[in-house]
């Protein structure tokens, strides 16, 4: 599903070089939950925007679901986004849309067939609690509704592997619980899932397979 | 998925506001423009072919020659090069003319103690022989003939009615033109401001993997709807402008140019208007699209 073999990646800021990974690698089989752990500016957005292709390695070979991610020609990100759903510590929801029309907007620039639309709108909110709030505006939402909205949309796809990045980050304990819960619950529908925190205590909670970055670096890998 | 584009194209619309009215009216400018030197040119070229049409040289003969040398004088004219048709005006059928023309003053005609009018061959030139050039060679020709005494026509002054078309022709062309840049820069700016407040909806489309095409579309279409109604709205001018002005023009174009009706332009024309004004809409879209690469 994910193999990441002797990862670099630098970032340049004028004549310095700053890495923010170093010889990463590891692996993650198909229906896998990994949470990946390490505190701010450890690397974890870095490595999950390597994932999709966001960022290019400086060295280095990443495979996800079988594609090559460095040696991706444009139309080929395309395809392979369309496999994953991707949450991000702040929700990124469209500001003038509903949560409806957030949700249905990925939905019709895929293409999806307009009959279609509706009930998997709604599949995807009732999954994440969310139908009585469907035609709410993301600024009447609550941080909590907000994070639970985007899940809706990332999984509104159905996609293979959903990476994770900080979503429970700004959320308070119990707000931060609820999305745990319907992360776990898309886990258990078969769909892998790279969770990313920089919350030990939840990282410990999840009681799942944690990759710990520390400085760009891989050093523990355990559960 | 075509629905979901030219709504998204729509809603872009709105967004760009000001600046995509503004654009709209550019072109609506240009294209306005554009069509109103074309509407000009086009009656002036129906004048010229008018005239064209209706070119006459005349060869005044020093005598009314007798009916065997007539003949062979006019086949001898019409085997000459650029001649299409050639006509025997007899002294009296000149005198018959020339009272008609004076109408009710036509017994100071019949006063004159002979006719003083000469005979003479009214010559049709061909559609070749109608330049000015073979024109002139064929007055050459006509004037060397031995009964001929003078040759009278020209039609200079019709090719400059036509070189005024062509200079019409590149004026409207050149100005359309520049407004033409304006407008196209003006549909950047207003799907450059679409794009700055799309940028969210840009990045999650992204992210979750659309087709290039349905990232670009809505941009080039609000592109081509703000250049066809530009288009029609510039038809609409020019059918005013026809429908109001027309009217009160007809009678000079009537006595300068020898027109009855002006002629509004062509629907083919009308059809080259509308799809110049969507092709300008959306290049400008097209070439805000480039920013939205990455």
């Amino acid at each position: 599903m994910i193999e990441l073999h002797r990862v670099w990646k630098v970032f340049a800021v004028g004549p310095v070089k700053v890495p923010a990974l170093s010889d990463v690698s590891f692996r993650v089989g198909k229906g896998e939950f990994v949470t990946l752990h390490g505190a701010s500016g450890a690397g974890k957005t870095t490595l999950l925007r390597l994932l999709y292709r966001e960022e290019l390695p400086t060295e280095g070979e990443i495979e996800v679901l079988d594609y090559d991610v460095p040696a991706l020609r444009v139309r080929e990100v395309a395809e392979l986004r369309r496999s994953i759903g991707v949450v991000f510590q702040d929700a990124k929801l469209l500001p003038g849309r509903t949560v409806y029309e957030n949700v249905a907007f990925v939905l019709r620039v895929l293409g999806t067939p307009r009959r279609e639309i509706t009930p998997r709108v709604f599949d995807a909110l009732r999954a994440v609690g969310l139908s009585s709030r469907a035609q709410a505006y993301p600024a009447q939402l609550s941080q909590g509704e907000a994070q639970r909205a985007a899940l809706a949309r990332a999984i509104a796809r159905n996609p293979l592997l959903l990476l994770a990045d900080e979503p429970t980050g700004s959320l308070d304990e119990s707000m931060a619980a609820e999305v745990l819960d319907i992360v776990k619950d898309i886990w258990a529908g078969g769909t892998t899932v790279l969770f990313a925190t920089h919350q030990a205590r939840l990282a410990a909670a999840l009681r799942q397979r944690t990759l710990t970055l520390v400085g760009g670096r891989l050093v523990k890998d355990e559960g | 998925m075509l629905g979901f584009l030219i709504g998204e194209a729509l809603r872009d619309l709105r967004r760009a506001g000001r600046v995509a009215v503004a654009a709209v009216l550019l072109i609506t400018l240009s294209l306005a423009a554009l069509g109103g030197f074309w509407l000009v040119s086009t009656n002036v070229g129906q004048a010229t072919a008018h005239w064209r049409d209706r070119v006459r040289i005349i060869v005044y003969l020093k005598r009314e020659p007798p009916a065997a040398d007539l003949q062979a004088l006019m086949e001898r004219v019409q085997g000459m090069p650029g001649v299409g048709a050639v006509r025997y005006v007899s002294k009296a059928e000149a005198l018959g003319t020339l009272k008609q023309v004076l109408g009710k003053d036509a017994s100071v005609a019949e006063q004159l103690p002979a006719n003083p009018l000469p005979a003479s061959l009214e010559v049709t030139p061909t559609a070749e022989g109608a330049t000015p050039d073979a024109a002139r060679a064929l007055i050459a020709t006509l004037a060397a003939l031995p009964e001929a005494d003078e040759v009278g026509g020209g039609i200079d002054w019709i090719e400059r009615l036509a070189r005024g078309q062509r200079l019409l022709d590149v004026i409207g062309l050149g100005v359309g033109a520049v407004l033409a840049l304006a407008a196209i820069l003006t549909v950047t700016t207003a799907t450059t401001l679409v794009l700055h407040a799309r940028r969210e909806e840009l990045e999650i489309m992204r992210l979750v993997g659309a087709p290039e095409l349905v990232v670009r579309a809505p941009l080039l279409l609000q592109g081509m709807l703000q250049g066809l109604v530009g288009a029609v709205m510039a038809i609409w001018v020019l059918i005013a402008l026809y429908t109001i002005a027309g009217p009160r023009l007809e009678p000079l174009v009537s006595q300068t140019l020898g027109l009855e009706r002006l002629t509004f332009l062509r629907p083919q024309t009308v059809v080259v208007l509308m799809f110049a004004g969507t092709m300008l809409g959306g290049f400008g879209g097209w070439l805000a699209r480039g920013r939205t690469e990455r």
